[in-house]
């Protein structure tokens, strides 16, 4: 190594970790045990051109391919300083490109931790104060308000009381059993131990029982014009569920998809704020509904983000582009997913009709179609979910 | 910690096995078992993970154990199973012979799942150990593996602790259906597959298919590149090129041309889809493949 750096001749350990801290200013959270394996990986294996340094770095400190591009801003940062810049430029972009993924700039999990205060706002009020009888005033009052004719306090008052929407948590068999004493199988294993207790002679027969798995659950919000404020209601109803059950997703859309996921469990307001503006930033005059599917279907559906689950869509259906990808799209997303729920605030309207031809094109392919404008009809989006009759 | 494997060889170690691995690929390889710690290989499917892990097996003379892994995979089919069924005949055997009933928990009554049997190496990277799309097992098997690949050792109850005098070489590999948590993959090292340049996919049909002409392996390499920039739902992998460049061998195909591109492209593409955008744009993907500029 000491060729290619310039003769520096430097502590692994120390490069080790300067290198990691380099990687987290650019929002790569390698961590410590990473950087002691990229420590020794260097003593055992010297590395002799820029090329290998570049290799034994990255097999030992990438967390994941959607971080290579960031590795490489980080690497030529580091390394670049010790000479070669030109070098390790090159090499950089040599390199195979990730798969894109929309939504890269997303802040990581890992920025900012929510101060308590910011954390309330998205909870369960696990006690309630002796203001309930006060407050169920309050919220007979805004149960039947759509969010978006209301004031900002309203608003906020309502986007807390989605914590008391029903959590949605289909479950199904899994394929994982576990020892009862009645199940629908023999229990070898458990009966001969059983038989331990009395004297190897078989006296209580066990069985087994399947386990059962929360079924996946996926919003996909349409972020774009006069469908923001609902998108932030069901966002806040996917963050309620988050923190309750296993395998939410979110994402968000308007011309692009971004996945919304990562910021589901922990994010403080403003930065799920920050990342909507992001994604409705680019939203002018229309909403590429179809491109957007396709991109959930490449990606996450097909490799099983929404199989055997219900997959949420809030859109009011209005589409740039050529609506038969709508209906393509839904079409490959009904074979991959067990349940769609289709949200469209419109439809609280007595005289509306799906004629907007997006909508128009989705419609065959849903198993319900609601208008979720309210924190009364979240509650029928809930049971939808599950599959229930609202 | 044995000698250190210098990546150059282990690339040349790599071809001579039939694999035609890039500088990262054997670059995580050889770290990983230098320093005998676990590799996590991603990539979509069908761009040689699996073929890695034999290869490598091929190129140490070790012995490939794999445990594909499927949701609600347990101990019982990862690491150990008794053998109940022998366990109570000789119980009962004993009973009618008045003997002392042998040890039901020895060797006798073991069954060695892969886990297990990959402790067993009598010599150093003995075994190579492919944990096969990890991404497919449920959450309960990520975290005991997390305990495994800490120690290389699994304890069984009855038995006590059954550590590996020679650590298996492991390889783990991932379609990323989902992705796997920080802990593991904190332990291995990593890299991506990607499809192939050109070139390297050039060599792999030529390695894999010595039949086949050379200007074809080329041409199919190169058709193969062009159909993954067409946005397909699935692009073909390696296995897809292979598949494809045998069967216009099979058509009798000197070069690849419109007459046989169509008759031939079930065997590179599965979705209905796929081949309708592939057929609009024969002449454009034929020529690509042909290395004509234009069409």
């Amino acid at each position: 190594m000491s060729d290619a750096l310039g003769g520096a001749a430097l502590d692994e350990a120390s490069l080790a970790a300067g290198f990691d801290r380099a990687l987290r200013a650019h929002g790569v959270a390698a961590g410590t045990r990473r950087a002691a394996t990229f420590a020794q990986t260097l003593r055992a294996l010297p590395p002799e051109t820029t090329r290998d340094l570049y290799w034994r770095a990255r097999v030992a400190m990438l967390p994941s391919i959607d971080d290579v591009d960031a590795f490489h801003a980080a690497f030529v940062e580091f390394f670049g300083s010790l000479g070669e810049a030109d070098a390790l430029h090159r090499l950089a972009r040599g390199v195979e490109a990730p798969p894109r993924r929309e939504g890269g700039d997303v802040p990581k999990r890992e920025s900012v931790p929510p101060s308590p205060s910011e954390r309330a706002a998205g909870e369960p009020e696990a006690r309630r104060a002796p203001t309930q009888l006060l407050l169920a005033s309050v919220e007979e009052r805004l149960a039947e308000r759509a969010f978006e004719d209301v004031s900002d306090e309203e608003r906020a008052a309502m986007l807390r009381l989605i914590a008391r929407v029903r959590v949605a948590a289909e479950r199904r068999a899994s394929r994982r059993r576990r020892s009862a004493a009645r199940g629908d199988r023999f229990d070898f294993r458990g009966t001969l131990r059983g038989a331990a207790r009395t004297a190897g002679e078989l006296v209580r027969r066990r069985a087994t029982r399947r386990r059962t798995r929360v079924r996946p659950l996926v919003f996909l919000l349409d972020v774009s014009g006069s469908m923001a404020p609902f998108a932030r209601a069901l966002l806040q109803y996917a963050r309620v569920t988050a923190k309750a059950r296993p395998n939410v997703r979110a994402f968000a859309f308007a011309t692009a998809l971004t996945d919304l996921t990562p910021l589901l469990r922990s994010a403080a307001d403003e930065q799920l704020m920050a990342a909507l503006g992001t994604a409705v930033r680019d939203w002018g005059g229309g909403t590429r509904i179809g491109a957007s599917l396709r991109t959930f279907n490449d990606r996450y559906a097909q490799r099983g983000a929404a199989r055997g689950g219900t997959v949420v869509v809030l859109s009011d259906g209005w589409e740039r582009d050529d609506p038969g990808l709508v209906a393509a799209e839904m079409r490959r997303l009904r074979l991959l997913a067990r349940r769609i729920v289709w949200v469209n605030p419109h439809r609280r309207h007595p005289a509306y009709e799906p004629l907007v031809r997006g909508m128009a094109a989705a419609l065959p392919y849903l198993d319900a179609f609601l208008s979720g404008h309210s924190l009364r009809t979240l509650e029928a989006v809930a049971d939808a979910i599950e599959g229930r009759e609202a | 910690m044995t000698n250190a494997v210098d990546v150059a060889a282990l690339q040349d170690g790599l071809l001579r096995a039939g694999y035609v691995a890039d500088r990262g690929l054997a670059t995580a390889l050889a770290c990983a078992v230098t320093l005998e710690r676990a590799v996590l290989l991603e990539g979509d499917a069908g761009v040689g993970k699996t073929d890695a892990a034999r290869a490598l097996a091929t190129v140490f003379g070790a012995e490939l154990l794999r445990l594909q892994c499927y949701e609600g995979l347990d101990l019982a089919a990862a690491a150990y199973d008794w053998n109940y069924g022998k366990q109570l005949l000789a119980i009962r055997a004993a009973e009618a012979t008045h003997e002392r009933p042998p040890d039901l928990y020895s060797d006798e009554f073991l069954i060695r799942r892969p886990l297990l049997a990959a402790l067993g190496a009598t010599r150093p990277r003995g075994i190579v150990l492919l944990i096969d799309e990890i991404d497919r097992a449920d959450d309960e098997f990520e975290a005991f593996l997390l305990e495994f690949l800490a120690d290389y050792a699994i304890s069984i109850p009855e038995r006590g602790t059954v550590a590996a005098a020679h650590p298996p070489i492991v390889v783990l590999s991932s379609n990323r259906t989902r992705d796997l948590h920080d802990a593991l993959k904190r332990r291995c090292f990593y890299h991506w597959i990607g499809h192939p340049s050109v070139e390297r996919e050039t060599e792999i049909v030529r390695l894999h298919l010595p039949d086949v002409r050379p200007a074809l392996a080329a041409d199919v390499a190169r058709a193969a590149a062009a159909l993954r920039e067409r946005g397909l739902r699935k692009a073909p992998g390696i296995a897809e090129s292979l598949d494809w460049a045998q069967t216009l061998q099979m058509l009798g195909a000197e070069r690849l041309a419109l007459d046989v591109f169509e008759p031939s492209l079930g065997s590179v593409l599965k979705y209905p889809e796929d081949l309708e955008t592939a057929r609009a744009a024969a002449a454009a993907i034929v020529a690509a493949g042909r290395g004509e500029p234009g069409a």
